[in-house]
């Protein structure tokens, strides 16, 4: 059972990742707008084209 | 950069600007996708972002290669009306609240299930063995685990128990914190020991389950708000000040203040309560006052913000800067109705915070009990009591229930502007009715006209209707509907408020106000004393030719709203200050037995209390004006339209939509409402019943009693919610 010296510690590192994660998609409105994202799919008109990026950045 | 435009507009980190607005008019996801995809193809756009549900949209430019002034015309052309948000700041914290209480939950429910692991494996180590130091292990790791969770995400709790108890008042984070409180200390101590039980999975679940309660009801309870948000965005964001010494600039509207000259363009919204300056003004008064019909307005007076424009531009001196306008009272009166507690929900926290003492006493007596019977599981037991027994389902069935009710009817146009209404809504059995505007269509239609000259009727109406087709006041489409004939008109003029001048066939005809004809046929029409401002005069340097009176027929709704009224089992009056001959009209064509034409305020008065003491309860819908105290006699008050009159008026709500169906709505969402708490409570009781001597007997184990309790509110929650969003 000695493993569980290795794998607990592991299991609370998953878990510091997964809170992070989450804490991390809050913080940039994933869970602000839960409606159109959802129809994005039907959207037939092709997806604005990511503009050049400008040099100034 | 102002400091008012600053909420909207600001500098982003890459050299790029970005702007938030709400797009007013979009309500589909095509819209959505529109602005989308044209906004973003304007060269120097490189980021828009549209929420579909806030309507809010956000666009990050190049300064270098576009202004704002070319995406905000952009999204005009599509359609929209790009308005700034109001209250940036408010909505902003209102965020950062929100997701704060993510975090919370996120935190806690993944945590929860973590530590619900390591509970298994001492549970099944507690019946078949286990080694002492993996024991341990997982107790110091759920340990560990537990204090972000207690103190992080259970921090509401605690900090909520803090000031209940600094009040010296026994609220639902009582009891709360104490079981949390305990069941941490309890595992601590037997961590510390290395044996026996830990409780700090309980702990955890019971943050996550209450979190989300909270959370659940803040939304819901959010809905309204934004409601009253929604009202707020109809004024312009920016205003044209004229300046002293000539010309003029644009200000955004928080920046006006009292005294500043304002122009209000043909069709815009007057931005804040102001005196016109000079010449006639023609406003359309409808969102603040309820009145369908435009109305003229002279030299100093006064026009409400909020009203439009419908004629020609105009200057207006302000009275005071925006956040005293109209509007702004209206949304002050939806918020306070949403930070107020109704009476119900007041009687159900007492019922609560006794709940609570009892249920301490409760736990001290079943400690003592199991301290005689077993010692060992007194402490179990008694956690058990303290969880389960949450007061919460109790504290709540109210409160969510009528936030949701409150939810579904700003959805439908009615706002409720005192928290008390809904219940007295819901108990209502008559409805008096004040506005005649509520039944009729308020699209004008040719009445009877009378023909002064010797002309034939066909050519005076056609002369009428060429004249009117240039002239954009409502009253000029019941002309342009009643005859199709035209004949050229030439020099035609319009004098806002007063009528239109043209020449025809070289003869110079005017139409409008008798006082603006009579200016050109001459003093004293055919019959008539006093000036006639019901009708529309037609006339010529010849004389009169015809008056026109315009009526307003019937809405095709109002017969099926008053039959709804009527299924509910609500008796209808009509109780109007209109014309008898009118009111009995209406009255007939919509099965109402009960009319009252000619009634002044007193008689209205007069007419509620004695239907009242014929023991009725009485709705009154008015339109908010000089009927204060007959809206505040009435059982409950509605009011039509809404507006600077209704802020000083005892309105209970009001009714945006000025239809006669939407009474009929805010009756069956009060009862729903009603019905619901009912429900809620007994449910919350039964359930109490239920646990409380379960968990006594200590039959209940801490984790269950925390999932039992935060599942009984969480019922309650969802059936609220699923109130608000079901269909009328």
């Amino acid at each position: 059972m000695s493993i569980s010296l290795l794998l607990i510690p592991l299991a609370l590192v998953l878990l510091a990742a997964a809170v992070g994660a989450f804490f991390w998609a809050v913080d940039n409105d994933q869970f602000e707008d839960l409606d159109t994202v959802g129809t994005a799919a039907l959207d037939l008109d092709p997806p604005v084209a990511e503009p050049p990026q400008a040099d100034s950045d | 950069m102002n400091q008012a435009a600053a909420h909207l507009h600001w500098q982003s980190g890459a050299g790029l600007e970005q702007s938030e607005f709400f797009a007013e008019g979009m309500h589909c996801a095509n819209c959505a996708r529109s602005i989308r995809t044209r906004v973003g193809a304007l060269p120097g756009v490189q980021k828009v972002d549209v929420n579909l549900t806030t309507t809010r949209v956000s666009v990050a430019w190049d300064p270098l290669v576009q202004r704002l002034g070319a995406v905000l015309e952009e999204i005009q052309r599509l359609g929209f009306k790009p308005v700034p948000l109001s209250g940036a700041a408010a909505e902003a914290a209102r965020r950062s609240e929100r997701r704060g209480m993510q975090k919370r939950i996120g935190l806690a429910g993944l945590v929860a299930m973590q530590m619900s692991m390591y509970t298994v494996g001492l549970y099944a180590g507690a019946l078949s063995g286990i080694d002492p130091w993996i024991a341990q292990l997982l107790r110091v790791t759920s340990m560990l685990l537990a204090v972000p969770v207690l103190f992080y995400s259970g921090s509401p709790f605690l900090r909520g128990a803090w000031h209940d108890l600094r009040r010296r008042s026994l609220g639902m984070d009582v009891p709360v914190a104490a079981a949390l409180l305990l069941a941490f200390a309890a595992s601590v101590i037997n961590t510390w020991r290395g044996q026996g039980q830990v409780y700090f999975d309980s702990v955890a679940m019971f943050v996550f389950f209450l979190l989300l309660g909270r959370y659940v009801e803040m939304n819901v309870r959010r809905g309204s708000l934004d409601a009253g948000e929604a009202l707020a965005r109809s004024l312009p964001a920016r205003v044209t000040r004229l300046l002293a010494h000539g010309g003029n600039e644009k200000v955004a509207l928080e920046q006006v203040q009292a005294g500043d000259r304002l122009l209000v363009a043909r069709g815009a919204v007057v931005p804040v309560d102001g005196v016109l300056a000079e010449g006639f003004a023609l406003v359309d008064e409808s969102l603040i006052t309820g009145e369908s019909l435009p109305v003229t307005r002279g030299a100093g007076a006064t026009l409400p913000g909020g009203a439009i424009n419908l004629g020609a531009p105009c200057t207006l001196v302000a009275r005071h800067g925006a956040r005293e306008s109209t509007l702004a009272n209206m949304v002050a009166l939806i918020e306070r109705s949403q930070s107020e507690r109704p009476p119900q929900a007041l009687a159900a926290d007492r019922a609560a915070s006794h709940f609570v003492l009892w249920i301490v006493i409760l736990a001290a007596v079943v400690t003592c009990a199991w301290l005689i019977v077993d010692p060992a599981r007194a402490f179990e037991a008694t956690l058990a009591v303290l969880v389960v027994t949450c007061p919460c389902a109790l504290s709540l069935a109210t409160p969510v229930a009528l936030a949701a009710a409150t939810t579904r009817l700003a959805r439908q146009g009615v706002l409720i502007t005192r928290a008390s209404a809904l219940e007295r809504l819901a108990a209502i059995d008559t409805v008096v009715l004040d506005k005649t505007g509520t039944l009729t269509e308020q699209r004008m239609q040719l009445g009877a006209a009378e023909y002064l000259g010797n002309a034939a009727p066909e050519q005076l109406l056609a002369i009428a209707a060429s004249l009117e087709q240039h002239s954009t006041h409502p009253l000029a489409t019941a002309f342009t509907c009643a005859s199709s004939a035209r004949v050229p008109v030439e020099r035609v003029s319009e004098l806002s408020g007063q009528g239109l001048e043209g020449e025809i066939a070289g003869t110079r005809w005017r139409i409008g106000r008798q006082d603006y004809v009579a200016q050109l046929a001459g003093a004293g029409p055919p019959g008539a004393a006093a000036p006639d401002d019901e009708r529309v005069w037609l006339g010529s340097g010849a004389g009169y030719a015809a008056a026109f009176e315009i009526i307003d027929s019937l809405r095709p709704e109002a017969a099926a709203g008053a039959q709804r009224l009527r299924l509910l089992g609500l008796d209808l009056i009509i109780a109007s200050g209109d014309r008898q001959a009118t009111v009995q009209g209406i009255a007939r064509a919509l099965g109402i037995a009960e009319a009252h034409g000619r009634l002044d305020p007193q008689a209205k008065l007069a007419l509620i209390r004695t239907v009242q003491q014929r023991g009725h309860k009485v709705l009154m819908v008015g339109d908010g004006i000089n009927d204060g105290p007959v809206l505040a006699a009435a059982d409950v008050s509605g009011a039509m339209g809404s507006g600077a009159a209704i802020a000083h008026a005892a309105a209970d709500m009001l009714l945006m939509n000025e239809s006669l169906g939407t009474v009929g709505t805010a009756v069956e969402v009060a009862r729903g409402a009603a019905r619901l708490v009912a429900a809620n409570l007994r449910w919350a009781l039964i359930y109490n019943l239920c646990a409380v001597p379960l968990a006594a007997l200590g039959l209940v184990p801490p984790w269950l009693a925390a999932v039992g309790m935060s599942a009984s509110s969480l019922y309650v929650v969802w059936r609220a919610h699923r109130f608000a969003r079901s269909p009328v």
